[in-house]
């Protein structure tokens, strides 16, 4: 061969390598890299979360006192560390400002081009608290007692909770999203119970919208997490419905589309004649195992059903953590499982305030896991 | 050697009052493992009072040890402890039973707490006030820019005064928004600062309500205005002044506590490890069952263990109690724990055995061969006698600095010690003393081979001791298989990968001697077709397998390469190193000889880097020979370990109080 | 191309690609075990060692980088393939150059085995019994490199030879 060929090809060889490899190469570097401290952290903090026993000697506190003391030795130590008085109340306070330091510790530690998502999740709080509050003002009760102090704007629902008048919470909320389905409600175009839908529905368009616009991984994962969260709730709204004998039409429009459910499932969930029915025909879908298990239970209380809907997310969330262990569901799923250890914590301070013994707090304590 | 301990089973059946003594005997004892009593007749024992007393008193306690520990004049830490851990004193607590050990513990706290809370209080209460000033100070220098007096900035009787910052964007839609609520009722002072406006709105009693929704929408941020009178400026310095009054508190708190640390710290450690092992104790009780009046227990324990154990409890019970010992039962298999046994000075090898996961009570044990084949391995990838000399002198230092302790780094350090005499061995062979920094130096070095120019010939070596290893695993497996009773796998799974190898062997010796090709030919296929056979067992399909699983034992085998890899990177390191401190050795700035300086600091902190960076990589591949390639032939390690119910003292000791 | 492009070439991307590999592994690697720390000092002992499994593809590189300077005479006396001309000098050039590249691209496996690494840390720090299985795992990335290094080793001694 002559020379000149030999190093044409040499050459050739060569530019074609790097350009593959350094293609694939910043690819992989910029997906895995920016998870790899965050997931560290998160997994860490992982281990701390509470265990069932840490739960049961909780539940064996007997005084509030006790238990603040028994939470002495965990991360919420600080939040407790300066409570006004011993009671529920506060105590639910210092949880909830925990929870939010979770979330801005997630704001701060993960990656830019997903911290939108969290930030739509800490809205979900202002969703729910904005909903509960008008629907206490509604109702005539004292807002105060249904508002979290969680969310991106505490300072404004605080006021809302304050307002005297349905106009003002209209000044308030006056250039938010939430303006223009508020005005609707307080023109009466629409009742409060389809208020409340139409703030859901909103925020969860903008959480699927979100998940979109991601790529890979982040968007089969966060594309899955809101599709599962929307299908709980259309399934809990229709059943909900159904029990109370509701037509399709009525249901229909306070249904969120985007779930993983079918159309048709939908049709014929909606056109059933009771609750019973309904659930049989879930019985077809990836829903049916877990409504298999508490169908009885469920056809008195649909709570047992919503718990048993949150902890399949949970699970599925779980799995995908083993998937994907440098990817957004860590995080994602550690902040369901934070969420759900600050709920029971929360109702084992509620029952033991109640005085209620510790063989039951551990029974009640141990259905919501 | 080679088995793991006998154990045997005990079912224990005596009266509830000696039960707490009882436990406690055992958790000091620390030979038997505790299983769940399956007995639906009697109901599960669960904590009483006192021990869920324990549980609290250990959390808090807890607290008092951190604040103590926090505030110990002499730290500790650093490289020395972590050398030579300095021996604990043990204080011997006199144990009567649960009741009174919560009563000592209350007493004791009733002492101690107090006195450290009240410290504790008021170094939290002085901290919050002077973060309290200094944020009032903060809010002061905002304010400066006004320069208003701040009893202007309080709200009176008729007027509310509002001070507050404002987004930048949002102070005019603020300012119009309020004046279409409240019309020219109000009169504003703003500032502009970075990003935002400072303002000062006043506002009619009345008109206030109105307001406020406005000021809720646009987020103004409400800033309280501090105590005091005057200019703000003036007040920074008064501020300041109190700043320094709370810091000079505070330093005699911190005096306060150190004090108090010296005097408690150790009694509130040794209260908190008894009050830790009473909650250690309260854990185990739901595997035990109660009627009114007895209780029942059931564990495994080693055998050898057994007669001491027996009389034990005899004693403590007074001969009230029904105890049955019993060998294990073939279909118990998965329930045994495994417990190894082997000679003192492979002991510490176990290490790396239970890493993995130990083996069946039917199964064998590889502690004993890992022993000397990962030490050769790590000898093998490290090969320098200098390195292996630095190892093992860490290692002998450690050894002696733990000698007490008997810690997890005490058995690191021995399988480092073991390893290193192979390392020095090896070094001799390959005549390497840090590198090759002596030919350099100019001396003639004996050696058999070099690393570096007979790469192939240590591959080729490297190749043939993964054979012989490999070799042994399959045998390992075989015997244990037919020793089972489980003759078809032992056939199909490890008899084909011997004759294979067996094979392999004989085609490098027919290089030689022409007339063994025929007999390898044959060995091979028989190991052939009994490897076929091995994967049709699964079934059809798994014939697609068969190519696959074949060139994963090529890739096993040749994994072994590493072994030559890894020796060629310890020497190519060290030569690197030793050939840049020849090129500066020379280096003179006039009369001073900086080369020479700058070698000796170069060639000492580059060796021992590589002796770092290569023991790391010659420990983890030496693992992973084992567990991957090794293991892979024949080992299991599903067995479960024994994990005895034992008490963990470090500052404290029990003595039972058999009277009582 | 003059032969000792193509030589030193081989010897700069040996070194130079596994050492770019193995910092950005390490890299990633730091990142996860700075995290687990932030949370529990405990961690720093096995977030270390695992922080430092993806660095040997940079020794690799190193010492072939060696190796091929060594072969080709630079160190050490004079460059034997001078005369572009020669075809033999030519493909001896291209040899080293091939060997040189072996190790540098199987030395890209510190990428992955750093992102094993960083799941590796995330792991123990959740439960410290994962440790070992972190490292094997880790070790097994490092299979590619090792193959890569003998590979080149053979092509450099029996291609060329001292």
């Amino acid at each position: 061969m002559e020379v000149t060929a030999v190093t044409g090809i040499l050459d050739t060889t060569l530019a074609l390598i790097f350009t593959w490899v350094g293609y694939k190469t910043t690819r992989i570097l910029w997906k895995y890299t920016p998870y790899s401290y965050p997931n560290a952290r998160i997994m860490a903090m992982e281990a701390r979360l509470f265990s069932e026993q840490k739960f049961n000697e909780l539940a064996e506190s007997k005084t509030l006192n006790n238990f603040v003391i028994n939470l002495e030795d965990s991360d919420y130590r600080d939040y407790l560390a300066n409570l006004p008085s011993y009671d529920a109340e506060s105590i639910d306070r210092a949880l909830d400002k925990a929870l939010a330091g979770i979330y801005s510790l997630m704001f701060k530690i993960l990656p830019k081009r997903v911290n939108p998502f969290f930030r739509l999740l800490l809205q979900e709080w202002d969703v729910r608290n904005i909903a509960s509050a008008v629907k206490a003002k509604i109702r005539g009760e004292p807002a105060v007692n249904y508002i979290t102090d969680l969310g991106t704007m505490p300072q404004k629902v605080k006021a809302i909770a304050d307002s005297k008048s349905m106009e003002e919470i209209l000044v308030i909320l006056e250039g938010t999203e939430y303006e223009e389905i508020y005005q609707k409600l307080l023109l009466g175009e629409i009742g409060v119970d389809e208020f409340e839908t139409q703030l859901y529905k909103m925020h969860y368009s903008k959480l699927l919208e979100y998940a979109e616009s991601r790529k890979d991984e982040e968007k089969v994962i966060l594309k899955e997490f809101v599709r599962l969260r929307i299908d709980k709730l259309n399934i809990l709204t229709i059943l909900r419905a159904k029990a109370h004998g509701l037509k399709a039409e009525l249901i229909k429009p306070s249904l969120i589309p985007g779930g993983t459910l079918n159309r048709k499932t939908i049709d014929t969930l909606l056109n059933v004649e009771d609750l019973g029915m309904a659930l049989a025909e879930l019985d077809s879908t990836k829903y049916g195992e877990i409504i298999r298990n508490v169908r009885e239970e469920a056809e008195r209380d649909l709570s047992v059903l919503d718990r048993e809907l949150e902890r399949y997310i949970r699970q599925r969330l779980r799995e995908l953590t083993r998937f994907y262990p440098l990817s957004v569901a860590v995080p994602l799923n550690f902040l369901l499982q934070k969420e759900a250890e600050v709920k029971k914590l929360k109702a084992i301070a509620k029952l033991i305030e109640d005085g209620i013994p510790p063989e039951r707090i551990k029974e009640i304590v141990g259905e919501l896991t | 050697m080679f088995k793991p301990e006998e154990m045997a089973k005990i079912d224990i059946i005596s009266l509830g009052r000696y039960k707490d003594r009882l436990l406690t005997y055992l958790h000091e004892k620390g030979v038997v493992e505790v299983r769940e009593v399956d007995v639906k007749l009697a109901q599960k024992d669960a904590p009483n009072e006192f021990y869920r007393k324990a549980a609290s008193y250990s959390i808090s306690i807890s607290r008092l040890v951190d604040f103590l520990r926090a505030h110990r004049k002499e730290a500790g830490g650093g490289l020395k402890e972590f050398l030579f851990p300095p021996e604990k004193e043990k204080r011997t607590y006199r144990y009567k039973s649960i009741e009174q050990l919560i009563k000592d513990v209350e007493a004791f706290l009733e002492k101690v707490e107090p006195e450290i809370k009240a410290v504790e209080g008021k170094l939290n209460a002085t901290q919050t006030e002077i973060e309290r000033i200094k944020a009032n100070i903060a809010i002061l220098e905002l304010l400066s820019v006004l320069n208003i007096e701040v009893d202007y900035l309080k709200s009176t009787d008729m007027l509310e005064i509002v001070v507050g910052t404002v987004e930048r964007d949002r102070y005019r839609a603020l300012m119009e928004d309020l004046k279409e609520v409240v019309g020219q009722r109000f009169v504003s002072v703003s500032k502009e600062l970075k990003d935002k406006y400072l303002l000062v709105l006043v506002f009619l009693k009345g008109d206030y309500e109105k307001a406020n929704p406005v000021l809720a929408k646009h987020s103004l941020e409400r800033i309280e205005i501090p105590e005091g009178t005057g200019t703000p400026r003036d007040l920074i310095i008064e501020y300041n002044k109190k700043l320094r009054e709370k810091e000079e508190e505070l330093e005699k708190v911190r005096k306060e506590a150190e004090w108090l640390s010296e005097q408690y710290y150790n009694e509130t450690a040794f209260y908190h490890e008894l009050m830790e092992n009473e909650r250690d104790k309260a854990t185990i009780l739901s595997n035990l069952v109660r009627t009114n009046m007895t209780f029942a227990l059931t564990g495994w324990l080693p055998k050898k263990n057994v007669p001491e154990v027996v009389e034990g409890i005899k004693q403590l019970t007074e001969n009230k109690a029904y105890i049955n010992i019993k060998d294990p039962k073939p279909e118990e298999l998965d329930e045994i724990p495994i417990k190894l046994k082997n000679p003192k000075f492979i002991e510490p090898f176990e290490m790396l055995t239970e890493m993995f996961g130990v083996p069946k009570y039917n199964e064998f044990d590889p502690t004993p061969i890992m022993a000397f084949t990962y030490s050769f391995f790590f000898g093998f990838m490290l090969t320098d006698f200098m390195y292996g000399l630095i190892v093992g002198i860490v290692a002998a230092i450690l050894i002696k600095g733990h000698r007490h302790l008997r810690d997890g780094t005490w058995r690191f350090a021995h399988i480092l010690l073991f390893s290193s005499f192979f390392t020095m061995s090896l070094g001799i062979i390959f005549g390497s003393y840090f590198g090759n920094a002596l030919d350099l130096a100019g001396f003639h070095v004996p050696r058999l081979l070099d690393t570096m120019r007979g790469a192939l010939t240590v591959l080729e070596i490297a190749l043939a001791i993964g054979l012989v290893h490999m070799f042994i695993g399959y045998t390992l497996g075989f015997i244990v298989k037919i020793k089972n009773g489980e003759l078809k796998d032992a056939l199909l799974e490890q008899l084909s990968w011997m004759l294979i190898i067996s094979a392999v062997v004989l085609f490098v010796i027919s290089e030689n001697h022409p007339g063994l090709a025929t007999a390898a030919k044959g060995i091979f296929g028989a190991g052939f077709v009994l490897f076929v056979l091995s994967e049709l067992k699964n079934g059809g399909l798994a014939a697609l397998l068969i190519i696959s699983d074949f060139f994963g034992f090529v890739g096993n085998w040749l994994s072994y390469a590493r072994l030559m890899a890894l020796a060629l990177a310890t020497s190519g390191i060290a030569m690197v190193v030793n050939i840049l401190v020849q090129m500066i050795w020379g280096i003179k700035i006039g009369p001073l000889s900086i080369g020479l300086a700058l070698g000796v600091v170069l060639f000492i902190g580059g060796q021992f880097f590589s002796t770092a960076i290569n023991s790391l990589g010659a420990f983890v591949h030496s693992l992973r020979l084992h567990y991957v390639e090794f293991f892979g032939t024949f080992y299991s390690g599903e067995g479960r370990k024994f994990e005895p119910f034992r008490a963990k003292r470090e500052i404290s000791k029990l003595e039972l109080d058999v009277e009582a | 191309m003059d032969p000792i492009v193509y030589v030193s070439l081989g010897a700069a991307l040996a070194a130079g690609i596994a050492g770019a590999a193995s910092s950005f592994g390490v890299g990633i690697a730091g990142a996860a075990a700075a995290g687990a720390v932030a949370e529990d000092e405990k961690n720093f002992k096995n977030a270390l060692i695992l922080e430092g499994l993806p660095m040997t593809q940079s020794i690799y590189g190193l010492i072939t980088l060696f190796l091929i300077l060594m072969v080709s005479g630079i160190l050490g006396g004079g460059f034997k393939f001078k005369n572009p001309n020669d075809i033999d000098n030519i493909i001896k050039s291209a040899i080293l150059l091939g060997a040189g590249l072996t190790v540098g691209l199987t030395g890209l496996s510190a990428i992955p085995q750093g992102i094993i690494s960083a799941a590796g840390i995330g792991a123990v720090a959740k439960n410290p019994k994962t440790f070992t299985q972190g490292i094997i795992f880790a070790a097994m990335a490092e299979t590619m490199a090792i193959f890569g290094l003998v590979g080149a080793l053979i092509m450099i001694v029996t291609g060329v030879g001292f």
